[in-house]
């Protein structure tokens, strides 16, 4: 009891000290705007909350990267807090009720949307140059942590498509792999010559599991098409009808039996046809290089940029987590500072290496010190070769996005199984979208 | 023990049908000797068939102990129960606990929270429930049906209010939240449970302590509390199992890492957008239930007995 006495007596004295801080600011700036930022102060004791989701590994980075801005500002103390992933949104969610959100928060990007339009983060488009250095950062990754252009959260890290290979199996297929700058309807033949070459092998091999079956691809394959798959105020960009073209492009694969079935990924569930060797191809983030050689026990695994569109591959990055102040800061200045150093910092990198992703900022990829040949080197030589591609900032989700993503996901198991048509499964999709997606 | 002794029976009996005999004794005793088997026969299913349950019942805990003993990469997906390699390391990992903050400040922490909550629920409970049970004062009725009320609140409509309550006081990110409400006697189902208790006992004790010009605290102090003794018992355990138990109140109030309880502390190794490592979870899940187990062996033979007399005297 002593012991908690005595923190609120702190807490208290706390509070005065900033309290008296502020009016002698405000005094000093001649009435000057909260809104405008200023460097942080050296002089003043500034204690930041910070929050983010994470396993222990984490956690332990976190800290080794804070005790190293604690040292470049010795009047800022960091207190972090972490939680898992589900508890995180849970203990964020009853704190922003309260207007009490951590200074700094670990960012999801199909959170953004949410969080913005409830008014809960910060605008940090005034603290760029002052005390956030944005300089390191690609245009069209920083717009991806904007919400109807104004600078909420900056990211970290990224991740991008890529079309994993398993160059042992193509070779056995005895099928050449699509040559650059090949198109879906490239891929998705190229997958039934494949399945057709494997089915007699023991076991049998496949080209790939269907495609279609997720739901960024589609959203990826929109992109290229030239269709925003979310309007500006949180909505669907697209019709029935794109979906069903899209869907319609695999039914060939569905009907041939082409696609690795999805009755025997049920069995192996959570590893996946790729990863037992049986399934040539598979498109995904290539942050999951490092779960595909541990899974399938297969060192060499390669990869190629996603099929292109009528206009190029047009990929985008997407930021794997990013850093957000929250509107009810005491100390925006110091909390942009935080984000800055976390985001900018090359020992920051070295810590973190790819943990998070490929970092956003160049100085943080080259102070990783991966070695040749490693899994992070290949994924940052990826990324490396297929810089051109990208020219699309990552679509911002809906709120929603998880029930409509999870509806996706279980609409195409049932379409592999035969159980639904292409036309039931659009149908079924948007009826369950419109309950999920709030409508203004 | 009984599927040992009554083997031989059921090999006599299985003879014994197969030469039927007119002797009358023979017969009594066959008839005496088959019903036994029968009964022998009921038991045996009925052995077999609780042993079946405490087998479904006690896997998971099995698989948990046997697991924390197991490399990570062993865990899922291997039905094996016994390992096949043996590893303390999970133990060495959870000991070594999480971000610099050693695994027994999160024990500290839990058992500072159940122990407070034992006090707080026990001092509080203990007079409302006199109150209730014995006081006649005005609005006694309504004030109890309130109470009653509020246990058919679901805890989560209550959440939020109640945290930008706490907010406000500036008591977030400290025990305060998470003992006040016990200290206060807000923890109805105690309170409910006292009073149901105390309507038992006589009143006749307390005329005659009346009589002897004690007061309600001298009758509480001295009649009263030494009575309710299998009450407070019970009640020890639930707040203790429960608040050791308790998830959703540290996530939300206890921001600080080395505040954290035990079950959040739990979970931060089993991460699904990073690397989750399930043996540290398993091991540090072992130690987490240790204690609960202790107390639940220590106390549980009053669980019954204070469970029993207040459904027995009615």
């Amino acid at each position: 009891m002593r012991i908690a006495r005595t923190k609120l007596a702190t807490g208290l004295g706390t509070a005065t000290v900033l309290a008296l801080a502020l009016t002698a600011c405000s005094g000093s700036s001649d009435g000057a705007g909260s809104d405008d930022a200023a460097p942080v102060d050296t002089e003043e004791d500034i204690t930041l909350t910070f929050a983010f989701w994470g396993n222990d590994d984490r956690a332990d980075k976190y800290a080794q990267s804070i005790d190293l801005f604690e040292e470049a500002n010795p009047n800022i103390t960091v207190q972090e807090q972490f939680q898992s992933w589900p508890d995180y949104w849970t203990a964020r969610n009853t704190e922003a009720a309260g207007s009490s959100l951590p200074d700094v928060m670990q960012m999801d990007l199909s959170y953004l949307r949410q969080y913005a339009a409830a008014g809960q983060l910060a605008d940090l488009s005034g603290q760029i140059d002052t005390n956030l250095d944005v300089s390191g950062f690609d245009e069209s990754l920083l717009a991806s942590g904007t919400v109807d252009g104004t600078q909420y959260a900056i990211p970290t890290s990224v991740n991008t498509f890529a079309m994993f290979y398993n160059p042992a199996l193509v070779e056995s297929l005895g099928v050449d792999l699509p040559a650059e700058g090949y198109t879906w309807d490239d891929y998705f033949a190229w997958i039934e010559e494949a399945s057709a070459a494997g089915a007699d092998m023991d076991p049998q091999l496949y080209g790939a599991g269907d495609p279609t079956a997720v739901f960024w691809l589609f959203l990826q394959n929109l992109i290229q098409q030239g269709i925003d798959p979310f309007t500006e105020d949180g909505q669907l960009g697209f019709t029935p009808e794109d979906m069903t073209a899209w869907l319609d492009k695999g039914q060939p694969l569905r009907d041939a039996g082409a696609t690795f079935p999805i009755d025997q990924v049920k069995q192996i569930e959570p590893l996946g046809g790729f990863t037992v060797n049986q399934s040539a191809t598979e498109i995904s983030w290539d942050n999951f290089l490092a779960g595909y050689v541990a899974d399938s026990g297969t060192e060499d695994i390669a990869m190629l940029p996603i099929p292109a569109g009528d206009d190029g591959a047009k990929m985008f990055p997407k930021p794997s987590m990013l850093l957000a102040p929250s509107a009810n800061s005491e100390n925006p200045d110091a909390a942009a500072a935080l984000i800055s150093f976390l985001v900018n910092d090359p020992e920051v990198g070295t810590i973190f290496g790819t943990s998070k992703g490929v970092p956003a900022v160049q100085a943080q990829v080259d102070a990783m010190g991966v070695e040749d040949g490693s899994v992070d080197a290949r994924v940052v030589e990826y990324e490396e070769s297929i810089a051109d591609l990208i020219t699309e900032t990552a679509p911002l989700p809906v709120e929603g996005f998880g029930a409509v993503e999870a509806e996706y996901l279980r609409l195409s198991e049932e379409l592999q199984y035969g159980t639904i048509t292409v036309d039931e499964f659009v149908e079924q999709w948007f009826a369950s979208a419109e309950q999920s997606i709030p409508q203004s | 023990m009984s599927t040992v002794s009554e083997t031989p029976t059921l090999t006599t009996e299985a003879r014994g049908a197969g030469h039927p005999t007119d002797d009358r004794t023979e017969q009594q005793s066959t008839a005496r000797r088959s019903a036994r088997t029968r009964r022998a026969g009921k038991r045996l299913v009925y052995h077999l068939a609780v042993l079946a349950l405490v087998v479904v019942i006690l896997y998971p805990a099995v698989w948990m102990l046997m697991s924390s003993f197991k490399p990570s990469s062993d865990i899922i997906g291997n039905i094996n129960v016994i390992p096949e390699t043996w590893t303390f390391d999970n133990y060495t990992k959870a000991f070594g606990g999480i971000a610099g903050i050693s695994f027994w400040t999160f024990f500290k922490n839990s058992l500072i929270l159940a122990v407070a909550s034992v006090v707080g629920v026990v001092l509080s409970a203990t007079v409302s429930a006199y109150a209730f049970a014995r006081i006649d004062f005005p609005g006694r009725g309504v004030f109890f049906a309130i109470m009653i009320g509020t246990l058919l609140l679901p805890f989560h409509v209550v959440i939020i209010p109640q945290y930008i309550i706490f907010n406000n006081l500036g008591l977030v990110n400290s025990f305060w939240p998470l003992l006040l409400g016990k200290f206060l006697a807000a923890e109805a189902f105690f309170v409910f449970l006292m009073v149901q208790f105390m309507r038992n006992l006589p009143r006749e004790l307390d005329e005659a302590a009346r009589i002897d010009g004690a007061g309600h605290v001298r009758i509480f102090r001295s009649i009263m509390l030494p009575l309710m003794r299998p009450a407070i018992i019970t009640s020890s355990i639930f707040a203790f199992i429960w608040s050791w138990n308790d998830f959703l109140g540290p996530l939300l109030y206890l921001k600080q890492p080395d505040l954290y309880s035990l079950p959040i502390a739990l979970r931060i190794y089993v991460d699904q957008t990073s690397v989750s490592d399930y043996g540290a979870q398993m091991a540090m899940a072992v130690l987490a239930l240790i204690p609960v187990l202790l107390f639940f062996i220590a106390f549980q033979r009053y669980i019954v007995a204070g469970v029993a007399t207040q459904g027995l005297k009615g």
